[in-house]
């Protein structure tokens, strides 16, 4: 079964198209990534799917129903953990995540237990008196999903779940997501950290000026990529402009310099390597360290875009 | 039941936040108790004028008005008016004139004159009324005389020694300083529900909520009419716990339509809400928050809940400022059921509070309903 349908949709904000006839399929069980930069469209889809905005265009199907004209079987399947904290500091954990959880219907004993369930989930299960404001921010996070998953929705939508938090909360999260995978949630998981969607993602879209350019399983996206080298070299000091000069070497795709460290796209066919350190070193840049990466899901961004996942 | 679930979690909300209800309970009850004690005199109807001394000069040489007159002094001197005899290169006018004595009477063989202080026109007034008092006994007894010389006594011991009666035209109670500042300041807190419904909806926006709330199988009526009924609730425990406190520690007057009362404050809190609620959809963020203030600080300076206002609110701009003013509505429509017994004075105040909540709640629901998100 597909759990999310979205068929040509679009989102106009004045002349500005932030999501430009977007098409795209999701079954069940799937951790879907949703990648791309900053400003790329991914939030926008994210909030039309969640009802927060309306489409200028196109159609949302959630469990094969038509979210504008179903919207509360919609919702009531629907759990999202929003980019930034949607929690009551004056309320305990518990008061929290058992008031959301009342919105979707659950009442008396069985409110309870989703409730305890869900903040032991999350690892909070002995902050449930406790008010959030004394928490840090890793443990915010994740009663900010507590609060998503309470109601056991067959979609959860986890938009930048990581954005801003120590790495131990992270790898927690990261656990988390894939148990609630585990136990039959289907997952859309967006992030500009290549890394994370790399990592637990089962199929990924890299998404960029509110387009799909491109989708499929890690393995697939990389594929695309074969013919290209990914060369990292790190100068011991840079005033910008090093990188001028490196495109016009046979071979050099893309260069991307930021600060210290240069990053070129080559063809994998080409051996290039030793005339790109010459020219830097010929041009009296000193080089700490030269590093050729396998192709990642960076790559096929770069390689797409022409631009860094993280600009 | 998802209204009741988003009032009850209103209201836990509001109860939790110390340091706002301090604020809109402590600040009223003080002030309350400090212009209440301060501004006592401008209620009191008694008016302590303390001793008086009037200037006599009895140029009768003896006789019967004399003997009179003589007889009054000694009684009204125990009220605090003293008479004393002008004293030889003394000028009673002059005495008069510079207030060392209230009033210089003459007694001559043709009657009594007065000459009367202009300063001290109350005090001057009082000895005057007690002379037209006892000149009147004392024609009555002389014209008794002519006809039954034995009755001439009884005409001065009729009555009493009582020169001067009160009479007074105020009906039934009048509030006292206390009872005027309880029912301003519980009339201000009401009035402040308006502030609080400013920051109701920008709140769960600012905390991220609100999204939340959106996302969830709630409407967006719903949503509303929770958030509302909550602020509400909360509101009225406070205009509750004003007349509570008021009423038992202060000792202040609330009448005998306590019902009638709770309706008018509760058509104002429901008016407030309406009027923070439309501030905070057409003026977004912090700035709708601030006219609100504004707005119900002014209606509380015009409404007259720092200082009386009386029945007569003035002409021009200020007159217009002062009718203008919700607070002024209720002050004075609750003065005539506390005070006056008069019930039917609520109810053209119950509808105008009402007639204006429905406006701006409908306002508000237009514009809540035409945005995206809440």
């Amino acid at each position: 079964m597909n759990v999310l349908d979205i068929r040509g949709l679009t989102k106009k904000f004045g002349d500005f198209i932030a999501v430009d006839n977007m098409s795209l399929t999701i079954r069940e069980g799937e951790i879907f990534g949703f990648l791309g930069s900053n400003g790329a469209g991914k939030s926008t889809t994210i909030n039309m799917v969640s009802s927060l905005l309306r489409p200028t265009g196109g159609e949302i199907r959630i469990l094969e129903k038509d979210i504008m004209k179903h919207s509360r079987f919609a919702k009531m399947n629907l759990g999202v953990v929003p980019q930034d904290l949607a929690i009551y500091e004056d309320m305990t954990a518990y008061e929290n995540v058992s008031f959301f959880a009342g919105l979707y219907g659950l009442r008396g004993t069985e409110l309870k237990e989703r409730t305890e369930e869900a903040l032991t989930f999350v690892g909070l299960g002995d902050k449930a008196k406790s008010f959030p404001k004394n928490f840090s921010g890793g443990m915010k996070r994740r009663l900010n999903i507590a609060c998503a998953i309470a109601h056991k929705p067959k979609l959860i939508i986890m938009d930048e779940p990581t954005v801003g938090i120590d790495p131990q909360s992270r790898n927690y999260i990261l656990t988390s997501v894939r148990k609630l995978n585990e136990s039959g949630c289907t997952i859309i998981y967006t992030s500009h950290y290549m890394e994370e969607v790399e990592e637990i993602c089962s199929r990924i879209a890299i998404v960029d000026h509110g387009k799909i350019i491109a989708e499929g399983t890690k393995e697939q996206l990389k594929s695309t990529v074969t013919d290209v080298k990914d060369i990292r070299i790190e100068l011991k000091s840079a005033q910008g402009g090093e990188s001028e000069g490196l495109k016009t070497i046979p071979g050099v795709r893309n260069v991307l310099q930021d600060e210290q460290v240069i990053r070129i796209q080559s063809d994998a066919a080409v051996d290039n390597l030793n005339r790109i350190l010459k020219q830097l070193m010929d041009n009296g840049k000193e080089i700490r360290a030269v590093e050729e990466q396998e192709p990642n899901l960076e790559t096929v961004f770069l390689t797409l875009t022409g631009r860094n996942l993280r600009d | 039941m998802n209204i009741l679930s988003i009032a009850l979690k209103e209201i836990k909300q509001d109860l939790r936040d110390r340091r706002t209800l301090v604020f809109m309970l402590g600040f009223p009850i003080v002030l309350m108790l400090i212009l209440g004690m301060a501004l006592s005199n401008a209620f009191s109807s008694d008016v302590k004028i303390g001793d008086l001394k009037v200037l006599m000069k009895d140029s009768t040489g003896g006789g019967e008005l004399s003997q009179a007159f003589n007889a009054f002094t000694k009684e009204i001197g125990k009220t605090g008016v003293r008479f004393e005899s002008l004293q030889p290169g003394m000028d009673g006018r002059t005495e008069v004139e510079n207030n060392r004595y209230v009033d210089y009477v003459e007694l001559t063989p043709q009657g009594i004159s007065l000459y009367g202080s202009s300063r001290d026109t109350i005090a001057s007034n009082i000895v005057q009324g007690m002379l037209a008092s006892f000149t009147d006994k004392y024609n009555a007894a002389v014209a008794v005389a002519k006809i039954e010389p034995a009755q001439t006594e009884a005409v001065f011991a009729s009555g009493g020694t009582d020169y001067i009666k009160e009479m007074s035209i105020t009906p039934n109670r009048t509030p006292s300083s206390v009872d005027y500042y309880a029912l301003a300041m519980t009339v201000m807190v009401g009035m402040w529900a308006a502030m609080s419904a400013g920051g109701l909806i920008q709140s769960e926006i600012s905390r991220g909520t609100g999204n939340r709330l959106i996302i969830a199988p709630v409407s967006k009526g719903e949503i509303f009419t929770g958030k509302i009924l909550g602020g509400m609730m909360t509101n009225v425990l406070c205009v509750a716990a004003m007349i509570l406190f008021s009423k038992y520690v202060f000792k202040a007057y609330w009448g005998s339509h306590m019902g009638i009362v709770a309706i008018v404050l509760l058509s104002e809190v429901i008016m407030a809400m309406g009027l923070g609620l439309a501030c905070g959809y057409m003026i977004k963020g912090r700035a709708g928050r601030n006219v609100v203030s504004l707005i119900v600080q002014l209606m509380s300076f015009f409404g007259g809940a720092y200082f009386p206002i009386g029945n007569d609110s003035g002409s021009g701009l200020m007159g217009f400022l002062i009718n203008l003013s919700p607070i002024r509505w209720a002050n004075h429509g609750l003065t005539q059921v506390i005070y006056g017994n008069d019930v039917s004075a609520a109810w053209p105040v119950v509808c105008i509070n009402i007639g204006f909540a429905v406006l701006f709640l409908g306002a508000s629901i237009i514009v809540m309903r035409r945005q995206e998100g809440l």
